[in-house]
């Protein structure tokens, strides 16, 4: 046997918590020199990672003289929302200038329509794949495995010729229904694993009951699904919201999200860059997704190990 | 019964025409316009005396020479983050004390859009008003004027993807150590093993299903990259930072060469597979392994 399955068996029988108590409970005596090391080391590391969230928190409130003396870490000498103001109203993206505001609503948009095409889809797969008898379902699994791992690149133009056939090209429509097509075979692959652990004596019950695929679908399986419903979720939202590529290739000018004008806003290469200004459209932009993170994180790492892992 | 049968197939129509149309057709129609000589719009006849003239131009492309180049650059220092993540995994798991609090700080930049990442670094790394300036004002002669040089502008976006993506290691990484049955620890300690041995000798190659799936994951991330040189340089200066998804995407949009993306993209997804490969292959191997222990 190898050290591997030691591991796995050890975390499969759920001896971890157990064997691992009385650890915990000797070392939370005293601090050793070396707990204080690891723990200013650790601190040190955090100070890192939270260095850019501070930049940004503090340039926003910055006015643009404080910002031309060159003391990126100091805090502003009058706090300000003008550039916040101006993020949300008047940034330009492109030829428009009407600020983060309308990207804002764009992502809104994009993002209801993709969930629910993108969930329901990938619900209903991976539940008729996962628990009736369909014969090419193996074969049929390992092509969305090999999906999921596609680069985008390969299938870019088709889909562009795709919604531009169907006249969806450069709306809202087509990011969202382009965010949900992505989705589907990590999403399905995810479904599929928790509904695969669902007791045969739970499913042959309900087929004796009524026996329709529908009815066991919302009756028995979506009540169930509580759970992997809220990590798949979290783990959407942040993934549509966040999403730059399918957005400025399916956008055209009137569908962008919000990342694609905090893009083309800072990636501007003319005239002086008011880094106040960025600085806020890019905090606009990161807050959806960072509230979700606070308020759920767990859940969040939950989401992106699945996302990662059964992708 | 019969209608047993139906209903799930009917159910499953809708994915099955996604996965038929969206995935595998379109992958067959870029292949094939690989071969044509498409260029603003699609031709779709292809000249069979020179069929791979597409790929002849590419592989004599200096742009694309750089987006392989700067594609294993990147693939090496992102590497970074699996290290990086490895040592915060072992210290939070060793030091129980503030897990949850060290946690979620090393985690937030996943949450946020790559586009934000790459424009707080650009404004950090600005080398007027940004670190370098501040630093010098201490004293400290630091050069830090990494995006404005071609040589340099990789570590910047370097930089960005191992703060981003650190944490993402980390979770992978504190999940593998969890499932690390303790005797060992108290057996090395009996023993008398420093902690850095039982970490190189036992932990890490007990480790190593969770260390080789980090690495595809980071390989395949690498391979997408796109959004992160966007925001951070837009391909400058010149094309000093181009890696293979933006010179696809540049070629199709900014060049409007069909054919030619197409045979980028090609490029790209047999990048991809040769990573994959070994990733399905350690997958059915550790199905079977577990078979085999139960």
């Amino acid at each position: 046997m190898s050290q591997v399955s030691v591991s796995e068996r050890a975390a499969a029988a759920g001896e971890v918590p157990v064997t691992r108590a009385p650890y915990f409970v000797r070392r939370k005596k005293g601090i050793t020199p070396r707990s204080i090391a690891v723990l200013v080391f650790l601190t040190i590391c955090a100070l890192f990672f939270c260095v850019p969230l501070y930049v940004v928190v503090v340039t926003s409130f910055k006015t643009m003289d404080q910002i031309r003396e060159g003391a990126i870490f100091t805090l502003p000498h009058i706090w300000t929302l003008e550039a916040w103001d101006h993020a949300w109203n008047h940034a330009c993206s492109g030829i428009k200038c009407d600020g983060l505001k309308v990207g804002f609503w764009n992502s809104v948009s994009i993002l209801f329509p993709s969930l629910i095409l993108s969930i329901s889809l990938a619900m209903v797969t991976g539940f008729a794949l996962a628990l009736w008898n369909v014969r090419w379902a193996g074969g049929f699994l390992f092509l969305l495995f090999i999906c999921a791992f596609v680069p985008f690149q390969i299938i870019m133009y088709p889909l562009i010729v795709m919604t531009t056939t169907t006249k969806i090209y450069g709306t809202l429509w087509a990011v969202a229904v382009i965010h949900a097509v992505l989705a589907m075979p990590v999403l399905t692959l995810i479904f599929r694993n928790y509904y695969k652990d669902i007791p045969t004596e739970i499913m042959s019950a309900a087929m004796m009951d009524s026996g329709s695929f529908w009815r066991i679908f919302f009756e028995i399986i979506v009540p169930m699904s509580g759970n992997i419903l809220i990590v798949v979720l979290i783990l959407q939202i942040t993934n549509i919201w966040n999403d730059y590529l399918i957005g400025v290739t399916f956008g055209g000018l009137t569908g962008q999200p919000m990342t694609v004008n905090l893009a083309n806003l800072i990636t501007i290469s003319t005239g002086t860059t008011n880094y106040a200004h960025n600085m806020a459209a890019a905090l606009l932009t990161a807050i959806p997704p960072l509230v979700v993170y606070f308020l759920v994180g767990k859940l969040f790492v939950q989401g992106v190990t699945a996302g990662a892992i059964k992708g | 019964m019969r209608w047993s049968r139906i209903a799930p197939q009917l159910a499953l129509t809708p994915a099955l025409a996604i996965t038929a149309v969206a995935f595998v057709g379109s992958i067959g129609w870029t292949i094939y316009l690989s071969f044509t000589r498409s260029r603003r719009l699609p031709e779709y006849g292809i000249d069979w005396s020179e069929w791979g003239r597409q790929y002849d131009r590419l592989f004599r492309d200096a742009g694309w020479e750089i987006s392989l180049r700067n594609l294993i650059v990147l693939g090496l220092g992102s590497a970074l983050a699996i290290v990086f993540g490895f040592i915060l995994a072992a210290m939070i798991d060793k030091e129980k004390r503030g897990e949850s609090f060290f946690r979620t700080v090393f985690l937030y930049p996943l949450a946020v859009s790559l586009i934000v990442t790459g424009a707080a670094w650009r404004w950090i790394l600005n080398p007027t008003l940004g670190a370098q300036s501040f630093l010098r004002s201490l004293g400290w002669e630091v050069d830090f004027n990494w995006l404005a040089q071609g040589d340099t502008a990789m570590y910047a976006i370097i930089l960005a993807s191992v703060w981003q993506s650190a944490g993402f290691y980390m979770a992978l990484m504190l999940a593998g150590l969890k499932g690390i049955n303790t005797e060992i620890w108290s057996a090395a300690k009996l023993d008398g093993v420093p902690l850095w041995r039982v970490y190189i000798e036992i932990i890490i190659p007990m480790m190593k299903f969770t260390f080789i799936t980090c690495a595809i994951l980071l390989s395949l991330g690498v391979i997408k990259a796109y959004d992160v040189v966007v925001a951070m340089t837009n391909g400058g200066p010149g094309q000093s930072t181009w890696v293979p998804a933006y010179f696809t995407i540049n070629a199709l949009s900014a060049k409007s060469n069909l054919g030619y993306a197409s045979a980028a993209a090609v490029m790209m997804l047999v990048i991809t597979l040769v990573v994959f490969i070994p990733l399905v292959a350690l997958t059915v191997w550790q199905q079977r392994k577990r078979e085999a222990t139960r």
